[in-house]
């Protein structure tokens, strides 16, 4: 046990408040408290300021016939997470959102979901189910498969007013004028200064985690690679990270050594795609060119690799489903000394561009203070000063025994965002190429037998923390929950865009370059 | 003004390996061939995402990056369905997009056609079956070609386009 469990233990038995340890599967702590404890547990938890709540979810109780609330907050190593799990009462939970901002978008969640009503939540409008679904239904508890008319909505979202002369407001979306993914912004606008800026996602909501409740575990597998498009590897590594939790086993080493080389390749064309889309959306064409083409044949290596581009089929519980001849992992290593030289001098044609690191400069500040309170995670939280990262926190696999730099700054702004991830893209290939002359020959995959049980996995994904808490009986899953990095870093953009001008919003939208698919699930 | 002199000078790198790339030129002029007996020398796509996981939208604008550049072949992108030929529409239809999808397709002018891109849109993904999606494409708008895929790699979103073109042309619908 850590110290804020012991400390949280001492603190609840001081209020006369029960409490009960145990030991997850995933090295994840997990305390149990009576439903009137909640409260008390989170703002003891709030005033240690450096810990963050992760995650808020519901999961069907296995001893009675109700449901358990289960409230994750991030450890440092050797335990990921401290998980407090409350039974909830007469279907009604205390909101912990006046103290967890965060809170609110899990909570609202939950609620969609289950029916579950919380006291004291200041938002109570729907979050993934839009107009389309009937007003009471919730899909987790709804027996009846098909409740749903396919009639168009006759109601009509309430979005936040304002008023006042000369505020107006502008609609964007779901449908944007560019190849990218559905969501609505309105924006308030006084002159070009944004004034408040309102999201409106859900319109992506595929009902993942209920389609995989009771498929196997190579179906939902396959499940996790569609959470998001270019999060494919890493989610199915945090899908296989759970289930390997949960059978107790852990992969041979040469699988974690081409995984992490699968999942490093994953990060840097994430990265390069969104250096070269900022430096699109400030007009900047002949610069974004060059990483454009970088990333393309990243995306090439992809396919040699895998067989696909997306690096979709190759991770599996258990560890890989086909090796990657030596062979071609030295061709890859040879390719990346030239790629790591182009990557510099595409970024330094950036940096000797005034113009452009003018508009990047003091755009879209995300101030340090929002990165507690809005869960904020990876090169988004990185930017704004905060030194986190969970290959570090929580070193899974073979990242303990690896050197690399892992970039903090700090003035929070598109600037910092652009350097960080330029700095992390090619501290990524530094990875690959230590991972690559460590390699040695050996078996890739370990067999296990699944029975039951459940466990949490956390990986830090492109975008950040990515966390996966499974449940499996008879070696089928039962329940799965799935919280992307952008569920809570899309609380950021509302803020960061704050007095900015309208027309900058693209490219701060692009600098954090969110998932709207991973958001909605 | 040195930099660039030194640039035009200087001694390129090898850009490593690009497997399909006479493959993909040729499929290039063929596209092109087509788009200018089909569309009269300009084809216009709106893309739509109706609930992809984004891995096709991400392949859709890798065409439009240098490796590709399909505009050379006659093919663009268009920021509305009002001066779109083809609503190219990616991902299962979820129940919080039909709205929006609808209204999309409605608001292009006619002669109009609908492809679907990726096994989803198709109607082939894992999705089938969840209360969160209508299904593929077919199951609210009238598709006219299919591009499966997961996601279909940017040279199969060719061959696909040429194949839809083949099959207007044999129809004699164009």
């Amino acid at each position: 046990m850590d110290i804020v469990t012991t400390g949280l233990m001492t603190h609840l038995e001081s209020k006369q408040i029960g409490s009960h340890f145990s030991k997850g599967k995933g090295g994840e702590y997990y305390l149990r408290v009576p439903d009137n404890g909640i409260v008390e547990a989170a703002g003891w938890l709030a005033d240690r300021k450096d810990l963050a709540l992760i995650g808020i979810w519901a999961v069907p109780s296995h001893a009675k016939d109700c449901l358990e609330l289960y409230y994750a907050f991030e450890l440092k190593h050797p335990s990921p997470a401290l998980v407090m799990i409350a039974e909830v009462k007469n279907n009604q939970a205390p909101s912990v959102s006046k103290i967890f901002p965060a809170a609110i978008n899990f909570e609202r969640r939950t609620k969609d979901w289950y029916g579950l009503g919380f006291t004291g939540l200041p938002d109570t409008r729907r979050l993934l189910l839009h107009e389309a679904y009937p007003p009471d239904y919730h899909p987790m508890v709804d027996s009846n498969p098909e409740p749903l008319s396919s009639n168009l909505a006759t109601t009509e979202y309430s979005f936040k007013e304002f008023g006042g002369e000369g505020l107006y407001q502008v609609p964007v979306g779901p449908v944007h004028a560019g190849i990218i993914e559905p969501g609505h912004f309105r924006f308030s606008v006084i002159g070009e200064t944004i004034f408040n800026l309102e999201l409106r996602l859900g319109y992506k909501h595929r009902g993942l985690n209920k389609l995989a409740a009771g498929k196997t575990i190579a179906e939902v597998n396959r499940l996790s690679e569609s959470i998001s498009g270019d999060e494919s590897a890493v989610n199915a590594c945090t899908f296989s990270l759970a289930v390997e939790n949960i059978a107790g086993i852990d992969p041979p080493k040469r699988a974690w050594e081409l995984r992490t080389v699968l999942l490093e390749m994953e990060r840097l064309y994430s990265h390069l795609g969104d250096l070269a889309g900022m430096l699109v959306d400030v007009g900047y064409p002949i610069g974004a060119s060059p990483f454009f083409i970088l990333r393309e044949e990243i995306m090439r290596w992809n396919a040699i690799f895998t067989g696909s581009r997306f690096l979709r089929g190759a991770i599996i519980p258990g560890g890989l489903s086909r090796d990657i001849e030596d062979g071609m992992l030295q061709q890859f290593k040879c390719f990346l000394n030239t790629f790591s030289r182009r990557v510099r001098r595409a970024l330094s044609s950036v940096d000797e561009s005034a113009w452009v690191i003018d508009r990047f400069e003091t755009t879209g500040i995300v101030s340090p203070e929002l990165v507690a309170p809005l869960s904020l995670s990876g090169p988004i939280a990185r930017a704004s000063g905060y030194d986190s990262d969970t290959r570090q926190l929580h070193t899974y696999g073979i990242y303990t025994g690896l050197k690399y730099m892992v970039p903090v700054k700090t003035s929070g702004d598109v600037l910092a965002r652009f350097n960080v991830k330029a700095e992390e893209a090619i501290s990524s290939i530094g990875i690959i190429n230590e991972t690559i002359a460590r390699c040695a020959p050996g078996p890739i995959f370990s067999g296990f037998d699944l029975k039951s049980g459940q466990a949490l996995a956390i990986l830090e994904a492109p975008r950040g923390r990515n966390i996966h808490w499974l449940r499996v009986k008879n070696g089928t899953v039962e329940h799965w929950e799935v919280i992307t990095a952008s569920f809570c870093n899309w609380l950021a953009i509302e803020h960061a865009v704050i007095n900015n001008i309208l027309p900058d919003f693209p490219v701060i939208n692009k600098s954090f370059n969110l998932s709207y698919a991973g958001n909605d699930l | 003004m040195r930099k660039i002199i030194i640039n035009i000078f200087s001694k390129k790198l090898s850009s490593g390996k690009y497997p399909a790339t006479e493959d993909f030129e040729l499929t290039g002029l063929r596209l092109k061939e087509h788009v200018s007996r089909v569309f009269g020398r300009s084809l216009a796509i709106r893309e739509l995402d109706s609930g992809s996981d984004n891995s096709a939208e991400i392949e859709l604008n890798n065409l439009s990056a240098p490796h590709y550049d399909i505009e050379r072949f006659g093919v663009s992108f268009v920021a509305s369905p009002r001066h779109a030929d083809v609503l190219l529409i990616t991902g299962a239809v979820t129940r919080n997009m039909q709205e929006a999808v609808m209204r999309t397709y409605a608001a292009m002018p006619h002669p109009c056609w609908v492809i679907a891109v990726g096994d989803d849109a198709c109607g082939e993904g894992l999705l089938n079956g969840s209360y969160g999606v209508l299904g593929g494409a077919d199951k609210v708008l009238p598709v006219d070609f299919k591009i499966p895929g997961n996601p279909p790699t940017p040279l199969e979103i060719m061959r696909g386009l040429i194949s839809f073109m083949e099959l207007l042309r044999q129809s004699g619908k164009h």
